[in-house]
């Protein structure tokens, strides 16, 4: 038995069952609008705000080669990422241009209460566990969106399909959402390799698996809040 | 605010286990474990500035990955190593090697203050990043009459050991690098610091560490003692 290969297989299997969720589902089945779709950019900013939170966090309470490797990752997301010439922030805020957002709607935007609760849960796992739960726990969701382990894409790739199909906005010009559909391939293979190094023993997993389990859950009440919200808006 | 920060810094030379540690007399043995020790002290402040980001708006985020890039990763375009293996490399003019820092446990009562500062920099962020960046400022040539606690400690095992500044690789790079890292606190409260409330957070944080940092440093002054 392989410890680790093991462990991956779960963590695979997670994150494949997440698209199989009620909230999942019913997030994915909302038809979008041009408002609905301004919505969810602006809160994918958010969300996008509240992972660098997180991985901060996570950075914290890692050993240090582990906190390098955070480091290297954060690059991309929070200074610089060469695939978009930008960090991941200002390339959200440039995507909005597309749907008619401007920089200061992003500024002004509001997190709704339900995200709010999501976003402290988030934050607790990140700065109260284990460090190889919160590690996890933020890896996860870059795992989750990596279209190589999800059958039938990640979730940025899903999204960006619907507003093409549904807005006629080519997945191309939601720069932000196809960077993602790379860039978290790229992301979670690298965080992935810590588990081979760090996860010796049956301990070891259960702290990964705690923290994969209640990121997915706080993941699936994320999603099933924004379908909430965007079903709302006419 | 900025003066009484100034001034708490110029202070904590003055306290009684500064002094004590300052007015130690270095033998090689000692030096060992000052060295050791400090390598600890280096790790709990990436740990300190990770929380530290964690919780700081999008901007001083930003700020403070720079930051640690000379601290974790070093400035490789201009040949500099990270300030752990920095650390490491210097323990060699004092008869260490990689393996003595690697087989000798945290000082407890080091434990605890580490302990503490993390618990300062999971608080608000404000008041979080005052306490990391304090200690930076306490270390700056720039601010200190007398010189940086880097510069004096420098000084020291020039005296003692007869080891020059130049070949103490990690005190001189913190002796020049902390000068450039203080005006971090500087660059956040002219932006945050437009309130009252938010002034004393910065205040309150910085006040904190620093007596975690007395208290520290009293502990390396018994350590140090009890050795030969």
């Amino acid at each position: 038995m392989n410890l680790v290969k093991d462990l991956c297989a779960t963590l695979d299997q997670m994150v494949n069952d997440q698209f199989e969720s009620v909230e999942f589902k019913n997030f994915l089945a909302v038809p979008l609008t041009l408002e609905r779709g301004r919505f969810y950019v602006v809160q994918n900013a958010l969300y996008t705000s509240n992972r660098r939170d997180c991985w901060g966090y996570v950075q914290g309470g890692a050993p240090l080669d582990v906190k390098r490797v955070i480091w290297e990752h954060e690059s991309d997301e929070l200074i610089n990422d060469p695939r978009a010439g930008m960090d991941h922030y200002t390339l959200t805020v440039k995507q909005g241009e597309v749907i008619g957002l401007k920089p200061e709607d992003f500024e002004t935007a509001e997190v709704p209460a339900m995200v709010q609760a999501c976003f402290h849960a988030w934050h607790h796992i990140a700065m109260r566990n284990h460090w190889l739960t919160a590690y996890t726990a933020s890896h996860m969701l870059e795992r989750r969106n990596n279209g190589k382990i999800v059958k039938g894409g990640g979730m940025s790739y899903r999204v960006g399909k619907k507003f093409e199909n549904e807005l006629g906005i080519n997945l191309k010009r939601m720069i932000s959402l196809d960077v993602h559909v790379v860039a978290d391939m790229e992301h979670s293979e690298n965080i992935s390799e810590m588990f081979e190094r760090y996860v010796k023993t049956p301990a070891d997993c259960e702290r990964v698996l705690h923290g994969a389990r209640d990121s997915m859950a706080i993941d699936r009440a994320y999603r099933g809040a924004l379908g909430y919200y965007m079903e709302q808006i006419e | 605010m900025w003066d009484e920060l100034v001034r708490l810094c110029n202070e904590q030379f003055a306290s009684p286990p500064f002094r004590r540690l300052l007015n130690t007399k270095f033998t090689q043995e000692r030096a060992q474990h000052y060295s050791i020790q400090m390598a600890y002290y280096v790790q709990n402040r990436r740990d300190c500035w990770g929380y530290v980001q964690g919780s700081a708006p999008l901007d001083i985020k930003q700020v403070i990955w720079r930051h640690e890039e000379d601290e974790l990763i070093g400035r490789k375009a201009q040949g500099k190593v990270d300030h752990i293996t920095l650390a490491v490399k210097e323990g060699e003019v004092f008869g260490l090697s990689a393996a003595a820092f690697e087989r000798t446990a945290r000082l407890e009562g080091g434990e605890v203050c580490f302990s503490a500062w993390i618990r300062l920099s999971q608080r608000a962020w404000l008041e979080a990043i005052a306490a990391s960046a304090i200690l930076e400022m306490r270390n700056s040539g720039e601010l200190i009459q007398g010189g940086s606690l880097s510069r004096r400690i420098g000084a020291i095992f020039a005296r003692d050991l007869g080891i020059p500044m130049k070949k103490q690789i990690n005190n001189a790079e913190h002796v020049v690098m902390d000068v450039e890292h203080a005006q971090m606190l500087m660059q956040v409260a002219r932006k945050y610091a437009t309130a009252e409330s938010a002034r004393q957070a910065i205040l309150d944080g910085a006040k904190e560490s620093l007596m975690i940092d007395r208290v520290y440093r009293g502990h390396l002054a018994d350590m140090l003692e009890a050795l030969n």
